[in-house]
């Protein structure tokens, strides 16, 4: 459920690739996104203007009724994407709750193919959001208990059920926070009050009106103990009638629907953040340790580039005696190597006079003493 | 602010340049052994009196000398629950770390949010002046760095808040 945008980006990606390839393809791809949602795409080589959407998603529902299938008016939102393109198959793919036909060959070649395929991409959020506004829709807002509109309980992850209370003149939406870390909780605490600072700052005034306390608000009162015991405290906004006009009401719900995930994704990220931080700073710390090593290392680095240095001197001004000197050992030993057969009287002193190794001494060499 | 800060860096400074006076010393219990007697006290006449520098409640410094070896203790200032959280996040991260920094023990003393340990050893490797300057040096960081990191989740918080609500306009 983190998935800020409504079209989902893998089912959209794949349904271009098929929308653009030239010749047919044959295509069996199950795709799960954030654990919950599960869409299956199969496209035949037989059958190469015809593709089958199928989608399995956990369901908005009331309180503690259960869901049964998705609902005529949300068969009809999804009706409503494109009705020549998407067509639902009944009764839909086992293991799914919906089967789309999309017949690929009247989604037309031209700009509009993207924003069609982005809309049929939305089609989990378009079950969603049809899901609350029909909630909502049949809600008697004149059931009043003591002056008070009884809240509806909504779920769509198990843990996670918020309230939605519909008055005369705004719908109230009320999310108890909960987190499983204490840090979680002050990160989120913090960002609720930010919320708060700037739903209620003259600059947004147009955005609903948001509230953060510790505590539920009286229009809680009387829900289930265990569903208003939190340690992140609630968080009310007020839903006015401009904020649902027209095009925006989608986005609404959307994001009422999205906001336990957009907290959760903002403390993610924050704590993400604050790990880069601390990282940065572990090495500049280090750094000021190291310094004086680092100093010192390179005061004796450089003593001893300068010793290297003299001994490099001294190699480089000996090259043409040590050369000599092998190239007189090499000639020695093939000479040594001579086996005469007859001795020569006199050869040795001969060989001790005119082929013993010259010895080279340089001016600037050392002598060894013993 | 600034100024009382100084003031108690610069005492926490002059009492360590004072303190850090350690010298080789072997064990008296253990033969062939040299142990940092400051934590294992087994010798009261090799220990000093510890000196105790508070700012505050909240903020304080403990030094704990000995013959060979000298701890340092820092309670650092946590004014709300998110400064509470980034201490303790940044300082056990550091502590987890502690291998890097040679000096730092892995464990606080109780009632301290972080710990370091000098022996002698360290100032023969590192200089004296250098280590007292990294010490000082740390406590200045730690506490400009939790406060930029409440600062920028604050300015974090309050775009994320203005994307949010956003989407209802």
């Amino acid at each position: 459920m983190a998935c800020f945008e409504r079209a989902s980006p893998s089912l959209r990606k794949i349904l271009l690739k098929l929308h653009r390839a030239e010749k047919p393809i044959e295509i069996d791809h199950h795709l799960h996104e954030f654990g919950s949602v599960e869409y299956h795409i199969q496209s035949s080589v037989s059958d190469p203007h015809h593709a089958y959407l199928s989608i399995s998603t956990p369901l908005l529902t009331q309180g503690d009724l259960l869901s049964y299938g998705l609902s005529h008016y949300t068969m009809e939102m999804i009706k409503g994407i494109s009705s020549d393109v998407v067509e639902i198959v009944q009764p839909a793919k086992e293991g799914y709750q919906l089967t789309l036909r999309l017949d690929l060959s009247k989604i037309p070649r031209s700009k509009d193919s993207m924003k069609l395929i982005t809309k049929i991409s939305t089609v989990q959020a378009t079950i969603l959001s049809s899901q609350l506004k029909e909630m909502l829709w049949n809600v008697n807002s004149e059931g009043t208990l003591h002056g008070m509109y009884k809240p509806i309980k909504l779920v769509y992850h198990l843990r996670e059920p918020f309230y939605v209370i519909k008055q005369p003149q705004k719908i109230t939406a009320v999310f108890p926070m909960r987190f499983k870390e204490h840090s979680d909780v002050i990160i989120a605490t913090a960002f609720f009050q930010e919320l708060v600072d700037v739903g209620n700052s003259r600059k947004w005034a147009k955005v609903p009106q948001c509230c953060w306390a510790p505590i539920p608000p009286p229009e809680l009162r009387g829900e289930p103990f265990e569903d208003l015991s939190t340690n992140g405290g609630f968080v009310t906004f007020d839903i006015y009638p401009h904020h649902i006009e027209g095009k925006r009401l989608d986005k609404t719900v959307w994001s009422l629907l999205n906001f336990y995930a957009y907290v959760k994704y903002h403390v993610k990220c924050t704590k993400g953040f604050i790990q880069r931080r601390m990282r940065k700073r572990l090495e500049s710390l280090v750094e000021i340790l190291q310094k004086p090593n680092l100093e010192e290392d390179e005061h004796t680095e450089k003593v001893q580039g300068n010793a290297r240095c003299m001994c490099v001197g001294k190699l480089v001004r000996l090259p043409k005696s040590k050369m000599l000197k092998r190239k007189c050992g090499d000639f020695a030993k093939k000479v040594k190597k001579l086996r005469f057969r007859i001795k020569i009287h006199g050869y040795r002193r001969f060989r001790q006079r005119w082929l013993t190794i010259p010895k080279f001494s340089s001016s600037m060499g050392y002598t060894k003493l013993d | 602010m600034a100024n009382a800060l100084r003031l108690y860096l610069a005492c926490i400074r002059n009492t360590l340049d004072a303190a850090m006076c350690l010298q080789n010393f072997p064990c008296q219990e253990v033969e062939r052994h040299n142990k940092p007697e400051v934590e294992l006290k087994t010798s009261t006449e090799l220990l000093l009196n510890p000196i105790l520098i508070c700012r505050n409640e909240a903020e304080k410094c403990l030094i704990e000398t000995s013959i060979n070896s000298l701890r340092i203790s820092l309670k650092v200032k946590q004014a709300d629950e998110l400064e509470n959280i980034l201490t303790k996040k940044f300082l056990r991260f550091l502590s987890m770390r502690a291998e890097a920094f040679q000096v730092l023990r892995r464990k606080p003393v109780q009632g301290y949010d972080i710990s370091f340990l000098i022996t002698n050893y360290h100032c023969e490797e590192m200089q004296k002046h250098k280590l007292i300057d990294f010490i000082v040096q740390f406590m200045e960081d730690i506490d400009k760095e939790i406060n930029e990191l409440k600062m920028s989740m604050n300015t974090r918080g309050r775009l994320v808040a203005t994307e949010f609500l956003k989407q209802f306009v």
